[in-house]
Protein backbone atom coordinates (compact mmCIF):
# COMPACT_ATOMS: atom_id res chain seq x y z
CA UNK A 1 0.00 0.00 0.00
CA UNK A 2 3.01 1.56 0.35
CA UNK A 3 3.26 3.76 -3.00
CA UNK A 4 -0.64 4.86 -3.64
CA UNK A 5 -2.40 7.26 -2.03
CA UNK A 6 -5.52 5.94 -0.12
CA UNK A 7 -7.36 9.09 0.41
CA UNK A 8 -6.58 11.81 -1.54
CA UNK A 9 -4.96 13.86 0.83
CA UNK A 10 -1.46 13.90 -1.13
CA UNK A 11 0.47 12.20 1.76
CA UNK A 12 1.71 8.78 0.57
CA UNK A 13 3.92 9.52 -2.03
CA UNK A 14 5.44 12.51 -1.55
CA UNK A 15 5.72 12.52 2.78
CA UNK A 16 6.44 15.94 3.93
CA UNK A 17 7.60 16.05 7.39
CA UNK A 18 5.55 18.08 9.48
CA UNK A 19 4.96 21.34 7.38
CA UNK A 20 8.33 22.42 6.18
CA UNK A 21 8.13 23.47 2.82
CA UNK A 22 9.46 21.20 0.58
CA UNK A 23 11.21 22.43 -2.89
CA UNK A 24 10.32 19.56 -4.85
CA UNK A 25 13.15 19.01 -7.66
CA UNK A 26 12.40 19.76 -11.49
CA UNK A 27 11.40 16.71 -12.86
CA UNK A 28 13.01 15.37 -16.38
CA UNK A 29 9.16 15.88 -18.04
CA UNK A 30 9.15 19.32 -16.72
CA UNK A 31 12.26 20.09 -17.96
CA UNK A 32 11.71 18.38 -21.31
CA UNK A 33 8.22 20.34 -21.58
CA UNK A 34 9.83 24.00 -21.07
CA UNK A 35 12.39 22.94 -23.26
CA UNK A 36 10.44 21.50 -26.05
CA UNK A 37 7.63 24.40 -25.83
CA UNK A 38 10.47 27.45 -26.20
CA UNK A 39 12.10 25.45 -29.26
CA UNK A 40 8.52 25.17 -30.67
CA UNK A 41 8.34 28.61 -30.40
CA UNK A 42 11.34 30.09 -31.56
CA UNK A 43 11.35 27.91 -34.67
CA UNK A 44 8.08 29.36 -35.67
CA UNK A 45 6.03 25.91 -35.02
CA UNK A 46 3.22 27.88 -33.20
CA UNK A 47 3.03 30.98 -30.85
CA UNK A 48 2.92 31.28 -27.11
CA UNK A 49 -0.41 32.46 -28.02
CA UNK A 50 -1.47 29.81 -29.99
CA UNK A 51 -0.76 27.67 -26.70
CA UNK A 52 -2.42 30.25 -24.10
CA UNK A 53 -5.21 30.19 -26.22
CA UNK A 54 -5.66 26.82 -26.69
CA UNK A 55 -4.88 25.74 -23.24
CA UNK A 56 -8.19 28.26 -21.97
CA UNK A 57 -10.02 26.14 -24.30
CA UNK A 58 -9.16 23.00 -22.74
CA UNK A 59 -9.89 25.01 -19.02
CA UNK A 60 -13.56 25.36 -19.68
CA UNK A 61 -14.21 21.77 -20.88
CA UNK A 62 -16.08 19.95 -18.38
CA UNK A 63 -18.53 16.21 -18.50
CA UNK A 64 -21.47 18.88 -17.23
CA UNK A 65 -22.00 19.61 -20.90
CA UNK A 66 -23.00 15.92 -21.31
CA UNK A 67 -24.85 15.72 -18.50
CA UNK A 68 -27.16 18.66 -19.85
CA UNK A 69 -27.26 17.18 -22.99
CA UNK A 70 -28.46 13.72 -21.75
CA UNK A 71 -30.94 16.02 -19.65
CA UNK A 72 -32.04 17.76 -22.22
CA UNK A 73 -32.86 14.27 -24.68
CA UNK A 74 -34.64 12.80 -21.67
CA UNK A 75 -37.13 15.71 -21.66
CA UNK A 76 -37.19 17.12 -25.13
CA UNK A 77 -38.16 14.37 -28.03
CA UNK A 78 -37.01 16.86 -30.76
CA UNK A 79 -33.77 17.23 -29.50
CA UNK A 80 -33.04 13.45 -28.91
CA UNK A 81 -34.33 12.99 -32.41
CA UNK A 82 -31.73 15.27 -33.42
CA UNK A 83 -28.82 14.13 -30.98
CA UNK A 84 -29.51 10.09 -32.09
CA UNK A 85 -29.34 11.37 -35.74
CA UNK A 86 -26.45 14.53 -36.37
CA UNK A 87 -25.12 14.35 -32.72
CA UNK A 88 -22.66 17.04 -33.66
CA UNK A 89 -25.73 19.29 -34.62
CA UNK A 90 -27.10 18.97 -31.60
CA UNK A 91 -23.76 19.62 -29.53
CA UNK A 92 -24.05 22.49 -31.64
CA UNK A 93 -27.67 23.68 -30.66
CA UNK A 94 -26.53 23.59 -26.83
CA UNK A 95 -23.64 26.04 -27.78
CA UNK A 96 -20.89 23.21 -27.95
CA UNK A 97 -19.69 23.76 -31.56
CA UNK A 98 -17.24 20.58 -32.56
CA UNK A 99 -14.95 22.71 -34.80
CA UNK A 100 -13.69 25.05 -31.88
CA UNK A 101 -10.89 25.93 -31.09
CA UNK A 102 -9.25 25.46 -34.63
CA UNK A 103 -12.08 25.51 -37.38
CA UNK A 104 -11.72 22.10 -38.14
CA UNK A 105 -12.11 20.54 -34.24
CA UNK A 106 -9.59 19.54 -31.72
CA UNK A 107 -6.87 17.85 -33.84
CA UNK A 108 -6.98 15.03 -31.49
CA UNK A 109 -11.12 14.64 -31.09
CA UNK A 110 -12.38 15.28 -34.47
CA UNK A 111 -15.69 15.87 -35.50
CA UNK A 112 -17.86 12.52 -35.20
CA UNK A 113 -19.72 11.99 -32.56
CA UNK A 114 -22.16 9.83 -31.80
CA UNK A 115 -24.73 9.01 -29.06
CA UNK A 116 -25.18 5.07 -28.22
CA UNK A 117 -28.95 4.92 -27.05
CA UNK A 118 -29.74 2.42 -24.19
CA UNK A 119 -32.91 0.48 -23.66
CA UNK A 120 -34.24 -1.59 -21.78
CA UNK A 121 -32.05 -4.28 -23.12
CA UNK A 122 -29.38 -2.89 -24.29
CA UNK A 123 -26.30 -1.21 -22.12
CA UNK A 124 -23.43 0.42 -23.78
CA UNK A 125 -19.90 1.22 -21.85
CA UNK A 126 -17.34 3.16 -23.85
CA UNK A 127 -13.56 2.21 -24.46
CA UNK A 128 -10.32 2.97 -26.65
CA UNK A 129 -8.17 0.10 -26.28
CA UNK A 130 -5.60 1.72 -28.79
CA UNK A 131 -5.16 4.94 -26.66
CA UNK A 132 -7.82 6.75 -25.01
CA UNK A 133 -10.45 8.38 -27.06
CA UNK A 134 -12.50 10.34 -25.59
CA UNK A 135 -15.26 12.77 -26.28
CA UNK A 136 -13.49 15.66 -24.74
CA UNK A 137 -15.53 18.84 -26.32
CA UNK A 138 -18.40 16.86 -24.44
CA UNK A 139 -16.97 15.64 -21.56
CA UNK A 140 -13.93 17.21 -20.98
CA UNK A 141 -10.49 15.16 -20.09
CA UNK A 142 -10.70 11.55 -19.35
CA UNK A 143 -10.30 9.68 -16.08
CA UNK A 144 -6.71 8.65 -15.46
CA UNK A 145 -8.14 4.38 -14.91
CA UNK A 146 -9.85 5.10 -18.11
CA UNK A 147 -6.38 5.18 -20.12
CA UNK A 148 -4.98 2.70 -18.02
CA UNK A 149 -4.47 -0.83 -19.89
CA UNK A 150 -5.99 -2.67 -17.23
CA UNK A 151 -9.69 -0.63 -17.91
CA UNK A 152 -8.91 -1.21 -21.77
CA UNK A 153 -7.64 -4.34 -21.78
CA UNK A 154 -10.35 -6.06 -19.97
CA UNK A 155 -13.52 -4.61 -20.50
CA UNK A 156 -13.42 -5.89 -24.20
CA UNK A 157 -13.35 -9.49 -23.21
CA UNK A 158 -14.80 -9.81 -19.70
CA UNK A 159 -16.95 -6.25 -19.36
CA UNK A 160 -19.96 -7.87 -16.94
CA UNK A 161 -16.58 -7.98 -14.58
CA UNK A 162 -15.58 -5.03 -15.28
CA UNK A 163 -18.64 -3.04 -14.94
CA UNK A 164 -19.26 -5.00 -11.33
CA UNK A 165 -15.61 -3.43 -10.36
CA UNK A 166 -17.82 -0.51 -10.36
CA UNK A 167 -20.46 -1.84 -8.28
CA UNK A 168 -22.87 -1.88 -11.90
CA UNK A 169 -24.41 -5.45 -11.92
CA UNK A 170 -26.43 -5.88 -14.78
CA UNK A 171 -29.29 -8.66 -15.42
CA UNK A 172 -28.83 -11.62 -17.90
CA UNK A 173 -31.51 -10.19 -20.15
CA UNK A 174 -29.75 -6.92 -20.63
CA UNK A 175 -27.21 -7.04 -23.73
CA UNK A 176 -23.96 -5.79 -22.86
CA UNK A 177 -22.91 -3.38 -26.09
CA UNK A 178 -18.99 -2.73 -25.94
CA UNK A 179 -18.15 0.36 -28.07
CA UNK A 180 -14.35 0.00 -29.42
CA UNK A 181 -13.96 4.20 -29.85
CA UNK A 182 -10.87 2.89 -32.20
CA UNK A 183 -10.96 5.01 -35.13
CA UNK A 184 -12.29 9.31 -35.34
CA UNK A 185 -15.91 8.58 -34.13
CA UNK A 186 -16.10 9.95 -30.54
CA UNK A 187 -19.03 8.13 -28.36
CA UNK A 188 -21.17 9.17 -25.34
CA UNK A 189 -23.50 7.04 -23.33
CA UNK A 190 -27.59 8.25 -23.48
CA UNK A 191 -28.80 6.07 -20.55
CA UNK A 192 -32.15 5.18 -19.66
CA UNK A 193 -33.97 7.56 -17.79
CA UNK A 194 -34.49 6.13 -14.07
CA UNK A 195 -37.79 5.52 -12.65
CA UNK A 196 -38.81 8.13 -9.72
CA UNK A 197 -37.62 11.37 -12.09
CA UNK A 198 -40.90 11.89 -13.51
CA UNK A 199 -41.72 15.55 -13.39
CA UNK A 200 -38.07 16.79 -12.78
CA UNK A 201 -36.26 19.53 -14.30
CA UNK A 202 -33.76 19.81 -16.65
CA UNK A 203 -30.98 20.74 -14.08
CA UNK A 204 -32.34 18.05 -11.51
CA UNK A 205 -31.94 15.70 -14.24
CA UNK A 206 -28.54 16.70 -15.41
CA UNK A 207 -27.29 15.88 -11.58
CA UNK A 208 -27.88 12.74 -11.73
CA UNK A 209 -25.95 12.12 -15.20
CA UNK A 210 -22.51 11.74 -13.69
CA UNK A 211 -19.83 11.20 -15.98
CA UNK A 212 -19.70 7.54 -15.30
CA UNK A 213 -22.74 7.05 -16.85
CA UNK A 214 -21.81 8.96 -20.14
CA UNK A 215 -18.98 6.76 -19.97
CA UNK A 216 -21.14 3.58 -19.51
CA UNK A 217 -19.53 2.40 -16.08
CA UNK A 218 -22.59 3.49 -14.03
CA UNK A 219 -26.33 4.38 -14.45
CA UNK A 220 -27.85 6.92 -13.32
CA UNK A 221 -29.97 6.99 -9.85
CA UNK A 222 -32.15 9.68 -8.24
CA UNK A 223 -30.06 10.96 -4.97
CA UNK A 224 -27.22 9.90 -6.79
CA UNK A 225 -25.26 13.36 -8.07
CA UNK A 226 -21.69 12.69 -8.65
CA UNK A 227 -19.07 10.02 -9.61
CA UNK A 228 -18.07 7.09 -7.55
CA UNK A 229 -15.23 8.25 -4.81
CA UNK A 230 -12.41 7.19 -5.82
CA UNK A 231 -8.65 7.43 -4.72
CA UNK A 232 -7.23 10.27 -6.05
CA UNK A 233 -3.10 10.32 -6.44
CA UNK A 234 -1.72 13.72 -6.37
CA UNK A 235 0.44 15.40 -8.54
CA UNK A 236 3.91 17.63 -7.49
CA UNK A 237 3.02 20.70 -8.91
CA UNK A 238 -0.77 20.33 -10.25
CA UNK A 239 -2.71 22.32 -12.95
CA UNK A 240 -3.01 26.04 -11.27
CA UNK A 241 -6.66 25.38 -9.17
CA UNK A 242 -7.27 21.70 -10.24
CA UNK B 1 -1.25 3.01 -10.66
CA UNK B 2 -4.34 0.75 -11.61
CA UNK B 3 -2.19 -2.51 -12.16
CA UNK B 4 0.12 -2.06 -9.14
CA UNK B 5 -1.93 -5.27 -7.77
CA UNK B 6 -2.93 -2.51 -5.16
CA UNK B 7 0.66 -1.98 -3.90
CA UNK B 8 1.01 -5.79 -2.68
CA UNK B 9 4.27 -6.87 -4.03
CA UNK B 10 4.09 -10.13 -2.32
CA UNK B 11 1.83 -11.68 -5.04
CA UNK B 12 3.76 -10.15 -8.00
CA UNK B 13 6.71 -11.82 -6.65
CA UNK B 14 7.27 -14.63 -9.73
CA UNK B 15 9.33 -17.51 -10.41
CA UNK B 16 11.00 -17.32 -13.80
CA UNK B 17 14.04 -18.51 -15.28
CA UNK B 18 15.87 -15.95 -17.18
CA UNK B 19 18.09 -17.24 -19.94
CA UNK B 20 21.19 -15.42 -20.24
CA UNK B 21 21.45 -14.84 -24.11
CA UNK B 22 21.66 -11.51 -26.17
CA UNK B 23 19.66 -11.58 -29.80
CA UNK B 24 17.89 -15.49 -30.17
CA UNK B 25 19.01 -17.14 -33.62
CA UNK B 26 17.03 -16.89 -36.46
CA UNK B 27 15.69 -20.32 -36.23
CA UNK B 28 14.45 -19.53 -32.30
CA UNK B 29 11.81 -17.19 -33.71
CA UNK B 30 8.80 -19.11 -34.75
CA UNK B 31 5.55 -17.07 -36.37
CA UNK B 32 4.00 -16.43 -33.18
CA UNK B 33 6.77 -15.12 -31.17
CA UNK B 34 7.75 -13.43 -34.11
CA UNK B 35 4.07 -11.79 -34.03
CA UNK B 36 4.34 -11.04 -30.52
CA UNK B 37 7.09 -8.85 -31.00
CA UNK B 38 5.71 -7.29 -33.80
CA UNK B 39 2.70 -6.89 -31.63
CA UNK B 40 1.89 -2.75 -31.59
CA UNK B 41 2.04 -2.44 -27.93
CA UNK B 42 -0.86 -0.12 -28.36
CA UNK B 43 -3.24 -3.24 -28.97
CA UNK B 44 -3.73 -4.09 -25.33
CA UNK B 45 -7.64 -5.46 -25.71
CA UNK B 46 -7.98 -8.62 -24.25
CA UNK B 47 -4.58 -8.95 -23.00
CA UNK B 48 -5.21 -11.09 -19.63
CA UNK B 49 -5.09 -9.12 -16.13
CA UNK B 50 -6.14 -9.02 -12.73
CA UNK B 51 -8.96 -6.83 -11.42
CA UNK B 52 -7.45 -3.72 -9.99
CA UNK B 53 -8.61 -0.05 -8.13
CA UNK B 54 -9.51 2.33 -10.84
CA UNK B 55 -7.81 5.41 -9.61
CA UNK B 56 -8.65 8.95 -10.45
CA UNK B 57 -5.77 11.39 -10.97
CA UNK B 58 -4.31 15.49 -10.20
CA UNK B 59 -2.88 16.66 -13.06
CA UNK B 60 0.53 17.53 -13.45
CA UNK B 61 0.73 21.72 -15.06
CA UNK B 62 3.67 20.06 -17.24
CA UNK B 63 1.05 17.50 -18.47
CA UNK B 64 -1.36 19.92 -19.33
CA UNK B 65 1.22 22.04 -21.08
CA UNK B 66 2.03 19.21 -23.05
CA UNK B 67 -1.10 17.80 -24.08
CA UNK B 68 -2.17 21.40 -25.17
CA UNK B 69 2.09 21.94 -27.21
CA UNK B 70 0.57 18.40 -28.79
CA UNK B 71 -2.98 20.03 -29.81
CA UNK B 72 -1.45 22.73 -31.06
CA UNK B 73 1.01 21.04 -33.26
CA UNK B 74 -2.05 19.46 -34.79
CA UNK B 75 -3.26 22.89 -35.02
CA UNK B 76 -0.80 24.72 -36.69
CA UNK B 77 -0.13 21.61 -39.36
CA UNK B 78 3.20 20.44 -38.19
CA UNK B 79 1.54 16.72 -37.28
CA UNK B 80 -1.89 14.95 -37.01
CA UNK B 81 -2.77 13.11 -34.30
CA UNK B 82 -2.31 9.82 -35.74
CA UNK B 83 1.14 10.86 -36.40
CA UNK B 84 1.26 11.38 -32.68
CA UNK B 85 -0.25 8.69 -31.46
CA UNK B 86 1.98 5.98 -34.10
CA UNK B 87 5.26 7.86 -32.60
CA UNK B 88 4.01 8.44 -28.61
CA UNK B 89 1.92 4.86 -28.19
CA UNK B 90 3.87 2.33 -30.98
CA UNK B 91 7.46 3.83 -32.38
CA UNK B 92 8.59 4.15 -28.41
CA UNK B 93 8.45 0.09 -28.05
CA UNK B 94 6.50 -1.88 -25.28
CA UNK B 95 8.79 -1.19 -22.36
CA UNK B 96 8.40 2.43 -22.66
CA UNK B 97 5.02 2.01 -23.50
CA UNK B 98 4.28 0.18 -19.98
CA UNK B 99 7.20 2.05 -18.56
CA UNK B 100 6.55 5.96 -18.62
CA UNK B 101 3.60 8.03 -17.36
CA UNK B 102 0.80 8.94 -19.89
CA UNK B 103 1.76 12.03 -20.77
CA UNK B 104 5.67 11.32 -20.44
CA UNK B 105 4.82 9.24 -23.89
CA UNK B 106 3.53 12.16 -25.12
CA UNK B 107 5.88 14.50 -24.78
CA UNK B 108 8.76 12.18 -25.81
CA UNK B 109 6.54 12.20 -29.37
CA UNK B 110 6.64 15.90 -29.29
CA UNK B 111 10.44 15.43 -28.67
CA UNK B 112 10.84 12.55 -31.57
CA UNK B 113 8.79 14.87 -34.30
CA UNK B 114 10.27 17.89 -33.94
CA UNK B 115 13.83 16.07 -34.55
CA UNK B 116 12.71 13.48 -37.32
CA UNK B 117 10.66 16.61 -39.14
CA UNK B 118 13.85 18.70 -39.22
CA UNK B 119 12.50 21.50 -36.62
CA UNK B 120 15.33 21.49 -34.71
CA UNK B 121 18.60 19.17 -33.78
CA UNK B 122 18.75 16.56 -31.65
CA UNK B 123 22.12 18.91 -30.73
CA UNK B 124 19.48 21.88 -30.19
CA UNK B 125 17.28 19.48 -28.07
CA UNK B 126 20.28 18.31 -25.84
CA UNK B 127 21.60 21.53 -25.35
CA UNK B 128 18.09 23.15 -24.29
CA UNK B 129 17.47 20.57 -22.10
CA UNK B 130 20.29 20.70 -19.98
CA UNK B 131 20.33 24.85 -19.99
CA UNK B 132 16.40 24.35 -18.59
CA UNK B 133 17.46 21.94 -16.19
CA UNK B 134 20.37 24.63 -14.82
CA UNK B 135 18.18 27.38 -14.39
CA UNK B 136 15.55 25.63 -12.64
CA UNK B 137 18.72 23.81 -10.16
CA UNK B 138 17.95 25.63 -7.48
CA UNK B 139 13.80 25.54 -7.27
CA UNK B 140 13.44 29.37 -7.63
CA UNK B 141 12.26 31.10 -10.24
CA UNK B 142 8.90 30.10 -12.38
CA UNK B 143 8.47 27.10 -13.98
CA UNK B 144 7.69 28.09 -17.05
CA UNK B 145 8.70 28.69 -20.78
CA UNK B 146 11.28 31.86 -21.83
CA UNK B 147 11.50 31.40 -25.27
CA UNK B 148 14.49 34.32 -26.40
CA UNK B 149 12.78 34.71 -30.13
CA UNK B 150 9.56 34.34 -31.87
CA UNK B 151 10.20 32.33 -35.25
CA UNK B 152 8.98 33.09 -38.50
CA UNK B 153 5.49 31.34 -38.62
CA UNK B 154 5.93 31.41 -42.60
CA UNK B 155 9.13 29.50 -43.05
CA UNK B 156 7.70 26.14 -41.50
CA UNK B 157 6.58 23.55 -43.48
CA UNK B 158 3.09 22.40 -42.69
CA UNK B 159 0.26 19.83 -43.81
CA UNK B 160 -2.26 20.76 -46.28
CA UNK B 161 -4.53 18.99 -43.75
CA UNK B 162 -4.98 21.99 -41.40
CA UNK B 163 -5.72 24.27 -43.81
CA UNK B 164 -8.19 21.98 -45.92
CA UNK B 165 -10.20 20.53 -42.88
CA UNK B 166 -11.05 24.51 -41.32
CA UNK B 167 -14.76 25.08 -41.51
CA UNK B 168 -15.01 21.62 -42.59
CA UNK B 169 -14.04 19.21 -39.55
CA UNK B 170 -12.49 16.53 -39.71
CA UNK B 171 -13.38 13.25 -41.26
CA UNK B 172 -16.22 16.05 -43.07
CA UNK B 173 -12.89 17.55 -45.02
CA UNK B 174 -12.58 13.90 -46.58
CA UNK B 175 -16.34 13.23 -47.75
CA UNK B 176 -16.70 12.88 -51.40
CA UNK B 177 -13.19 11.91 -51.96
CA UNK B 178 -14.02 7.48 -51.79
CA UNK B 179 -16.52 6.82 -54.20
CA UNK B 180 -19.33 4.29 -53.88
CA UNK B 181 -19.15 2.32 -50.26
CA UNK B 182 -18.22 -1.35 -50.66
CA UNK B 183 -20.50 -2.35 -47.64
CA UNK B 184 -24.02 -1.88 -46.44
CA UNK B 185 -25.85 -1.62 -42.90
CA UNK B 186 -26.49 -5.44 -42.23
CA UNK B 187 -23.63 -6.90 -44.20
CA UNK B 188 -22.00 -9.66 -43.28
CA UNK B 189 -18.04 -8.81 -42.89
CA UNK B 190 -15.16 -10.50 -41.92
CA UNK B 191 -12.10 -8.79 -40.61
CA UNK B 192 -8.89 -9.46 -43.12
CA UNK B 193 -5.93 -11.51 -41.10
CA UNK B 194 -3.26 -8.96 -42.67
CA UNK B 195 0.47 -9.20 -40.87
CA UNK B 196 1.00 -5.99 -38.30
CA UNK B 197 3.63 -3.96 -40.08
CA UNK B 198 4.80 -0.31 -37.63
CA UNK B 199 1.25 0.71 -37.09
CA UNK B 200 -2.80 -0.11 -37.41
CA UNK B 201 -5.84 0.87 -35.75
CA UNK B 202 -7.49 -2.46 -36.60
CA UNK B 203 -7.02 -4.75 -32.86
CA UNK B 204 -5.25 -8.13 -33.46
CA UNK B 205 -8.61 -9.60 -31.04
CA UNK B 206 -10.32 -8.26 -34.32
CA UNK B 207 -8.64 -10.24 -37.17
CA UNK B 208 -10.69 -13.20 -38.73
CA UNK B 209 -14.14 -12.00 -37.15
CA UNK B 210 -17.44 -11.88 -38.46
CA UNK B 211 -19.57 -9.09 -37.86
CA UNK B 212 -22.61 -7.12 -38.83
CA UNK B 213 -21.90 -3.45 -40.39
CA UNK B 214 -24.32 -1.25 -37.91
CA UNK B 215 -23.27 2.00 -39.78
CA UNK B 216 -21.38 3.38 -42.87
CA UNK B 217 -19.10 6.21 -41.30
CA UNK B 218 -17.34 8.50 -42.94
CA UNK B 219 -14.43 8.88 -45.62
CA UNK B 220 -11.10 9.53 -44.21
CA UNK B 221 -7.40 8.21 -45.11
CA UNK B 222 -6.50 5.06 -43.43
CA UNK B 223 -4.27 5.34 -40.10
CA UNK B 224 -1.67 3.51 -42.02
CA UNK B 225 -1.19 6.48 -43.86
CA UNK B 226 -1.99 9.13 -41.35
CA UNK B 227 0.03 7.92 -39.04
CA UNK B 228 3.00 8.25 -41.19
CA UNK B 229 2.04 12.05 -42.84
CA UNK B 230 0.71 10.07 -46.10
CA UNK B 231 -1.58 13.42 -47.81
CA UNK B 232 -1.12 11.71 -50.84
CA UNK B 233 -2.49 8.36 -50.29
CA UNK B 234 -6.64 7.76 -51.18
CA UNK B 235 -9.26 7.88 -48.45
CA UNK B 236 -11.36 5.15 -47.89
CA UNK B 237 -14.74 4.21 -46.17
CA UNK B 238 -15.18 3.27 -42.59
CA UNK B 239 -17.89 1.40 -41.00
CA UNK B 240 -18.54 0.79 -37.32
CA UNK B 241 -19.05 -3.44 -37.41
CA UNK B 242 -20.90 -5.14 -34.46
CA UNK B 243 -19.59 -8.54 -33.35
CA UNK B 244 -21.14 -11.14 -31.10
CA UNK B 245 -18.68 -11.08 -27.95
CA UNK B 246 -18.83 -15.17 -28.07
CA UNK B 247 -17.20 -14.90 -31.44
CA UNK B 248 -14.04 -13.27 -30.66
CA UNK B 249 -13.50 -14.60 -27.34
CA UNK B 250 -13.53 -18.52 -26.36
CA UNK B 251 -15.37 -19.37 -23.89
CA UNK B 252 -16.87 -16.14 -23.32
CA UNK B 253 -17.91 -15.61 -19.88
CA UNK B 254 -20.46 -13.38 -20.35
CA UNK B 255 -23.91 -13.55 -21.56
CA UNK B 256 -24.90 -14.88 -25.49
CA UNK B 257 -26.00 -12.09 -26.57
CA UNK B 258 -23.49 -9.57 -25.19
CA UNK B 259 -21.88 -7.64 -28.74
CA UNK B 260 -18.49 -5.24 -29.25
CA UNK B 261 -18.69 -2.82 -32.17
CA UNK B 262 -15.68 -1.09 -33.44
CA UNK B 263 -14.70 1.13 -36.09
CA UNK B 264 -12.38 -0.49 -39.61
CA UNK B 265 -11.69 0.93 -42.65
CA UNK B 266 -13.00 -0.92 -45.41
CA UNK B 267 -9.49 -2.15 -46.75
CA UNK B 268 -9.63 -4.60 -43.55
CA UNK B 269 -13.14 -5.81 -44.38
CA UNK B 270 -14.26 -8.78 -46.58
CA UNK B 271 -17.73 -10.19 -47.20
CA UNK B 272 -18.16 -13.29 -44.90
CA UNK B 273 -18.19 -16.23 -46.73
Amino acid sequence: MADTDRDGSGHGTHEHAGTAPVVEEVTDFEVLEIALRELAIEKGLFTADDHRRYTEHVEQLEPAAGSRFVARAWLDPDFKRLALDDAIAASREMGIDWLHPTGFGTPSDFTAFELLEDTPTVHHVIVCTLCSCYPRPMLGMSPEWYRTPNYRRRIVRWPRQVLAEFGLYLPEDVEVRVEDSNSKHRFMVLPVRPDGTEGWSEEQLAEIVTRDCLIGVALPRPGVTSTASRPVHPAIRPVHGD
Amino acid sequence: MGNSVMGDLSSQLRVALHRVQDWPYPDQIDHGLYQAYMKTPHDVGGEPDAPALFEDKEEEQWELNTFVTCEVLGWRGIWTSEERRRIGNVDLGRTNYLGLPYYGRWLWAVARVLVEKRHITLGELIERVSEVRDRHADGSGPLDAAPRTTGDVEAVARNRHHLDAVGKGDPQCFAGTAGTPAFAVGDTVSVRELPTIFYTRTQEYLRGARGTVAKVSYESLAPEDEAFDREDQESEWFYIVRFRMADLWEAYTGCANDTLQAEISERWLRPAI
